[in-house]
């Protein structure tokens, strides 16, 4: 039978419950930030005329930022750090499935944060660029008794975003648990390199597009 | 009927919001081509914000399959 659970697996230290997906995401980030501190090192190196490594750090750099642009407008400078990092964070905690470890973003915990961390980000950067009485009136901006409903839909979207973001990891999974069981060998190959990892990045990039969206509609300017 | 068969049947109800999406993406899509032959240059922006539309469409067919598993897998369990 298949092993399904949307409930958060235990694992303890020092008698403290703290969840196995808590644990994972803790080594990704240790392996993100020994990878970022070589990338560091390199970033001294770096010379005028890009070639080699560089080129790969620069291209995801400016691609973020113009993609931000795209979307934001011209306070995009501020929102683009925030998506690369989801962009980072969530391909690494979700790609660890191939190494068979059970992805962080498998635990509907992990994508709520996610999502309630994208909500903080989009109303501090729309506090920060429009004050609170611009918010407000942004919020009212058809009619004034639209007011309540603007409100309920900017707080049901990081609801959706982290549920949308946990249902497809853990369908995907789910899909490729019931593959194996069917047909045990090469038919999963072939569907894993969609459902494991063209999903994945699919799914990162809805992500960090949808912060942006939600961000360019609340710094937009009247 | 068993609790199992009811439960099958809710599934399979659940799934039948997958009808729903796809009817929206179809009628998307057309459009958006449509709207693509008509206007070739601003097929950029059109192709944008189509996605965030195809996304959201995409989201409730994920939401009615993650529904349908929940009830096969996780409930059925519980009352066999």
């Amino acid at each position: 039978m298949l092993d399904i659970s949307i409930y958060q697996k235990p694992f303890e230290i020092f008698g403290v419950n703290v969840g196995f997906s808590v644990v994972v995401a803790w080594c990704v980030i240790a392996a993100l930030i020994v990878l970022l501190l070589f990338v560091r090192r390199a970033a001294g190196r770096f010379q005028e005329v890009p070639h080699g490594f560089q080129n790969v750090i620069e291209f995801a750099v400016e691609g973020i930022y113009d993609f931000a642009r795209s979307k934001v407008g011209r306070h995009a400078d501020s929102v683009a750090p925030f998506a690369l990092t989801f962009i980072f964070y969530i391909f690494f905690t979700t790609i660890i499935d191939l190494f068979g470890i059970p992805p962080a973003t498998e635990d509907i915990n992990c994508t709520f944060a996610l999502g309630l961390c994208s909500f903080i980000m989009v109303n501090v950067e729309a506090l920060r660029f429009k004050g609170l009485k611009g918010r407000i009136k942004a919020l009212a901006a058809p009619v004034p008794y639209a007011l309540p409903i603007r409100i309920l839909t900017d707080c049901v979207a990081p609801v959706s975003m982290g549920i949308r973001l946990f249902a497809n990891v853990f369908v995907g999974g789910v899909i490729m648990q019931l593959v194996y069981m069917v047909f045990p060998l090469v038919v999963p190959a072939i569907l894993a390199s969609y459902f494991n990892v063209l999903h994945i990045g699919i799914q990162v990039f809805i992500f960090a597009m949808l912060s942006l969206t939600f961000a360019g509609e609340a710094v937009e300017q009247e | 009927m068993s609790a199992i068969g009811i439960i099958a049947i809710a599934s399979a109800i659940a799934v039948l919001c997958g009808a729903a999406s796809a009817i929206g993406m179809g009628l998307a899509t057309s459009r958006a081509v449509d709207a693509i032959a008509r206007q070739p240059e601003a097929s950029g922006k059109i192709n944008t914000s189509f996605t965030f539309g195809l996304i959201m469409m995409e989201t409730i067919a994920i939401f009615a399959l993650l529904v349908a598993i929940l009830l096969i897998f996780v409930l059925a369990p519980t009352v066999s």
